[in-house]
């Protein structure tokens, strides 16, 4: 606590950038996976279909809710990192100091050079956003890859793990914009995602939680919003919201019973509550 | 020295304490060093000017707009554009990756190529433009000489009313030949259906973001039905705000697809049963009393019975539907509830602008005409034609039309022979163009009927649900030419390749995506300057066709493509009314015409400047008043009589049974000129030996028409739907037990007319009996990224043909499982 006041004399106001995912809204149709791939560098090989070697920041994961046909419901988690706003796992296992959470805006970096490949963090991490580079990264100049790379993100080398940053150069970028036009604050819609940005159903929506403005903050209070293995503490910035409880229920590793739907919420004077799935006649 | 125990130890220790004074550990523990830091390389990233240049993309129909962003002359990323009407912002996966497509080299021609080895094999070398113009303009105009134009063939995949599609047919009428092809695509289901029912050969203009009950007949909404970006706009827009106030979508498919399980309400019909479940809406409907009488009244007919000038009565839809499909008739049929039959047509008819739209996965394949009838009957019962949130009247797209081509004679005596495709014939009398009969035509005749191909952004040998047939005609039509930029199937089995530029590199028209409620015109923008030595395909026509003969070349008598482009593009300007800008406050589905935003021009040429820069042209729609239809009774025809004038003149050769029969209709005269169910259609080859039905599924993160998918795609594919090199099909748990089948075993799945090799994922969303292959996978040219992942389902599909229209049923092939 005391680090954390002594933060905020020093910086001022805390940032505390993350997003909310309406799952409702949210398609399955892959374009955050892609958008992020393609602004972050990441390299994409021959075989993507060995899953645990395969390298996306942001991943869809396809739930269902197992009943039998003509009742059955699929679902997506798009999952990019969690950006834990408590003790992330990853932090506090790193041996190298090449992760850490950046306390002014709440990102959790990752330093590929300082980064030694023993993959702690990659076990610690209980969402799986972790990556490592089993190989050099694949863009042959002979075939012309290397031309689409954005010189705003390193390419990185075999032997180290990487995820998600909440696309930092473009929190850079905005920033050097502002500062350049005399600002020392940035508008909401100056920063934001690649995935948040390329959504074409516009269900991700990013900013700052402690900003009372932003519309992510607002969105976070309703009563829907629920967050991946909430209860292990770990306080994720990324916020999910469904209304169907099947998807809710697999948001957490609840014990049979534990589950309860929201009922009945008010919240902005109207009445919500959970369902448990698709409708039927 | 006797070896015993104790000199052992000595040796040993000796040998590595001797060791340590030899420079060996030091030198290994340093090359062990070296070769790990040894990087073969990680790339040197290149540092310029960042810029942001406006386009759209033009990568499906749909036309989304597009922000690319550079670095010096480098484009670095595709976005989204806030400033474009139809995508405020987001784009589609495809689209999100296209850069890989522009500069992936192994996936594109770097240049005009000639085939040499053997045919099939893919190998090419290079030559010069010239060279290229020269081999392919002997070739035709030695046609031409011996007077049989009509060997040159052309198909073309450019969307219907583009300048490039319009050049291509332009090209073939002035070298002679009729047999101008088109892949086939849910437009051609729309235009036929739209031209029966309401007189207009538009796309059809249904209103989806006023609209408060979307009733889906199969459109894969989030598969990339209609134009991706602005469905999945419509979308996220009908999940704003209060749940009870939310526009509410019921999805008809056979299988749990993304739309279906994300809608609000899911109906499993058997595929090819869809057009049933639509009458038997219509009939609880009817039954109910929920119709628009006023509609009905006004702006229909053939609903009531009627008399004809003869004095025959004619029996109308609303005593067809009565008799024919109950609620009970119905559930035998589709294998639907009854109870959800009649929920489903009192939700329909109760909301307040309800809209039934009619899809087959994405827009990329033909659906079936009678189905599409019976789906937009539904919309006229409910009066939501020419009503705020159900289906538009627009006006067609105003372009200007190019001057009619001077044919010399043998042109012209090329042009009076027949298709070879059959279309417009008794047989398939509305048909304007059929593919798969073109390669049925090529492949029955022992020496092929067309001697040179030639192949506009289309990849038929993959792409058309034939059985490989197309395939086969490839090979034996003698001499096939590809203006593919991309080493797709089918350019890997051509002769001659004359490259065009891709999307970021041309200039090139997006007419009226699929879909859309209003006219809609938009130019894409070079964004980079050709990164290969590749010309646009319109411009390399020109320069074909001045090649041919002074009398093709006369035909194109303007500078370049992008001057075609304009001359068309004048229209827009004549006709008035269009605007150019966009204020996210005020979308264009909430303007009206005549009112609100200002066109944003003045004259013509600040139009065209406008446009150049990445613009967009559109013109609102209102309701209109007076008459609507433009079909021969000037109203709504739910008994088409354009259908009855057309057996009536094909019967006159014949019985009008046989006439019927021709055409594959198996219900009576009346009814034929009506929406109804065929119920051969859907029940096309099924028997013991073939006890399963295939049907290919689409999904919006994998192209499946010409455009090859970018490989970043395929990281978001699953690995139970693609694993290595093998696809996977889903089944219903249920049909697997039967065939003692578990997760991940291989399968051959045989049709009558092929086989494919598949792993099995079971999959309690898809309907039991039912096997589905993904569709975009096993090609058979591209790149190490694309070629030979997993299995065609076109490949073995039977199709049949589709009532009236002629185009393939690929919805329905018999198969059967044979476990490997």
């Amino acid at each position: 606590m005391k680090k954390e006041d002594h933060g905020k004399e020093e910086q001022g106001r805390r940032y505390k950038y993350g997003m909310v995912i309406d799952l409702d809204k949210c398609t399955g149709c892959g374009t955050c996976m892609v958008a992020c791939a393609a602004e972050n560098n990441v390299s994409v090989r021959p075989d993507q279909s060995d899953k645990e070697r395969t390298i996306t920041w942001m991943r869809l994961y396809k739930i269902s809710n197992g009943k039998s046909f003509p009742h059955t419901e699929i679902s997506y988690f798009p999952r990019p990192c969690m950006h834990c706003d408590h003790h992330p796992p990853c932090v506090s296992v790193c041996v190298s100091t090449a992760t850490k959470l950046d306390f002014n805006t709440g990102i959790v970096s990752q330093i590929y050079t300082r980064c030694i490949g023993c993959r702690y963090c990659q076990a610690a991490c209980p969402y799986g956003v972790r990556y490592f580079n089993w190989w050099d990264t694949y863009f042959p100049k002979d075939k012309g890859l290397d031309r689409y790379l954005s010189p705003e993100v390193s390419p990185r080398m075999r032997g180290v793990v990487e995820k998600c940053s909440f696309c930092h150069h473009r929190l850079m970028r905005a920033k050097n914009q502002a500062y350049a036009e005399g600002r020392r604050e940035i508008e909401e819609k100056e920063y934001t995602t690649a995935c948040a940005e390329a959504c074409p159903v516009q269900a991700i929506t990013f900013g700052d939680l402690n900003n009372p403005d932003h519309k992510v903050s607002k969105l976070i209070k309703h009563p829907f919003t629920f967050r991946l293995l909430e209860r292990l503490g770990t306080e994720p910035k990324v916020y999910y919201r469904s209304s169907r409880d099947w998807v809710r229920k697999l948001g957490d590793n609840f014990l049979p019973g534990e589950y309860t739907p929201v009922v009945n919420q008010t919240w902005m004077e109207e009445e919500w509550s959970t369902k448990p799935g698709r409708d039927e006649f | 020295m006797e070896l015993n125990r104790r000199n052992f130890i000595k040796f040993l220790v000796g040998g590595v304490v001797g060791i340590q004074a030899t420079p060996l550990p030091w030198k290994f523990t340093d090359d062990v060093a070296i070769w790990t830091q040894n990087w073969p390389w990680v790339p040197d990233l290149a540092k310029g000017e960042f810029s942001e240049a406006k386009s759209v993309c033009n990568l499906c129909p749909g036309g989304c707009g597009i922000s690319v962003r550079k670095v010096d002359d480098r484009a670095i990323k595709i976005d989204g554009r806030t400033d474009y009407p139809m995508n405020p912002g987001g784009i589609c996966p495809v689209g999100a990756g296209g850069l890989q497509l522009l500069y992936d080299e192994t996936l594109r021609f770097t240049g005009p190529m000639k085939r040499v080895g053997m045919r099939g094999k893919g190998e090419f070398v290079r030559i010069p433009w010239d060279e290229a113009f020269q081999i392919l303009g002997d070739r035709i105009s030695g046609l031409r000489r011996k007077g049989v134009p009509e060997q040159v063939a052309a198909i073309d995949g450019n969307p219907k009313g583009t300048t490039m599609s319009v050049l291509i047919d332009r090209f073939m009428q002035a070298v002679g030949s009729p047999n101008y092809v088109r892949t086939s695509s849910i437009e051609d289901t729309y235009r036929l259906g739209n031209f029966l029912m309401q007189g207009s050969e538009s796309t059809m203009a249904y209103d989806l973001e006023n609209s408060d009950y979307v009733l889906s007949f199969g459109c894969g909404l989030l598969e990339g039905w209609g134009a991706p970006g602005r469905v999945m706009n419509a979308w996220g827009l009908w999940h704003e705000g209060h749940p009870d106030k939310r526009t509410t979508i019921a999805q008809v498919e056979s299988r749990a697809s993304n739309t279906a399980s994300k809608a609000d309400y899911w109906v499993a019909p058997v595929p090819g049963t869809e057009g049933a479940l639509a009458l038997g809406l219509a009939h609880v409907i009817i039954k109910e009393g929920l119709c628009d009488e006023r509609f009905l009244n006004d702006h229909t007919f053939g609903f009531e019975d009627w008399d004809s000038f003869e004095g025959r009565l004619h029996s109308g839809f609303k005593t067809m539907v009565l008799k024919n499909y109950s609620p009970q008739k119905v559930a035998e049929i589709t294998g639907v509830e009854r109870e959800t039959i009649v929920s489903l047509a009192k939700h329909f008819a109760g909301a307040k602008a309800p809209v039934a739209i009619y899809g087959k996965g994405k827009d990329g394949q033909n659906g079936s005409l009678y189905e599409f009838m019976a789906v937009h009957s539904l919309n006229a019962l409910v009066g939501s034609i020419n009503r705020a949130g159900g289906v538009l009247l627009p006006d067609a797209l105003p372009l200007s039309p190019l001057p009619p081509v001077k044919t010399d004679a043998i042109a012209s005596e090329g042009l009076r022979g027949p298709r070879l495709d059959a279309a417009g014939t008794d047989h398939y009398p509305f048909a304007h163009s059929l593919i798969n009969n073109f390669a049925d035509a090529v492949v029955s005749k022992s020496k092929s009927p067309i001697d040179t191909l030639l192949v506009f952004s289309a990849n038929p040998a993959f792409t058309v649900p034939d059985g490989g047939n197309f395939r086969d005609a490839l090979k034996r039509i003698p001499f096939v030419v590809s203006f593919s930029p991309y080493r797709d199937d089918t350019a890997h089995m051509a002769d001659l390749i004359l490259p065009d530029c891709t999307f970021l590199e041309k200039r090139e028209d997006v007419v009226w995506p699929v879909g859309l409620q209003y006219p809609f015109y938009a130019l894409t923008t070079p964004v980079v300057s050709p990164v290969y030595d590749t010309r646009n395909a319109g411009d390399a026509l020109m320069e074909l066709a001045n090649a041919v003969d002074k009398t093709v070349g006369g035909a194109f008598p303007w500078e370049d493509y992008e001057a075609v482009v304009k001359v068309r593009a004048k229209g827009l300007f004549e006709a008035g009314g269009g605007r150019m800008t966009y204020e996210p406050s005020n979308p264009v589905w909430k303007q009206t015409e005549g009112k609100g935003a200002k066109p944003g021009y003045g004259d013509f040429d600040e139009m065209w400047d406008n446009l150049l820069a990445g613009g967009f042209w559109y013109r609102p729609v209102n309701v209109k008043g007076g008459s609507l239809f433009n079909t021969p009774s000037g109203r709504f025809e739910f008994f088409s009589k354009k259908i009855a004038k057309t057996i009536e003149s094909a019967s006159s050769q014949s019985t009008m049974e046989t006439t019927l029969k021709q055409m594959g209709i198996s219900v009576g005269e009346d009814e034929a000129c009506m929406p109804h169910y065929e119920a051969a259609a859907s029940e096309a080859g099924r028997s013991e030996q073939y006890p399963l039905r295939m049907m290919p599924y689409e999904m919006i993160n994998l192209a499946s028409g010409w455009i090859p998918s970018p490989p970043f795609l395929y990281k978001t594919i699953f690995d139970h739907q693609l694993l290595k090199n093998e696809s996977f099909a889903a089944i219903n748990p249920v049909t697997a037990a039967e065939y003692q089948l578990k997760e991940g075993d291989r399968v051959a799945v045989k049709s009558p007319v092929g086989k494919v090799t598949v792993r099995i994922n079971l999959f309690e969303g898809a309907m039991p009996g039912i096997v589905y292959l993904p569709l975009g996978f096993g090609h058979t040219a591209y790149d190490e990224f694309i070629k030979g992942k997993g299995v065609n389902p076109n490949s073995i599909v039977l199709a049949g043909k589709d009532p009236l229209s002629g185009g393939p049923v690929w919805w329905n092939t018999p198969v059967r499982l044979i476990k490997v």
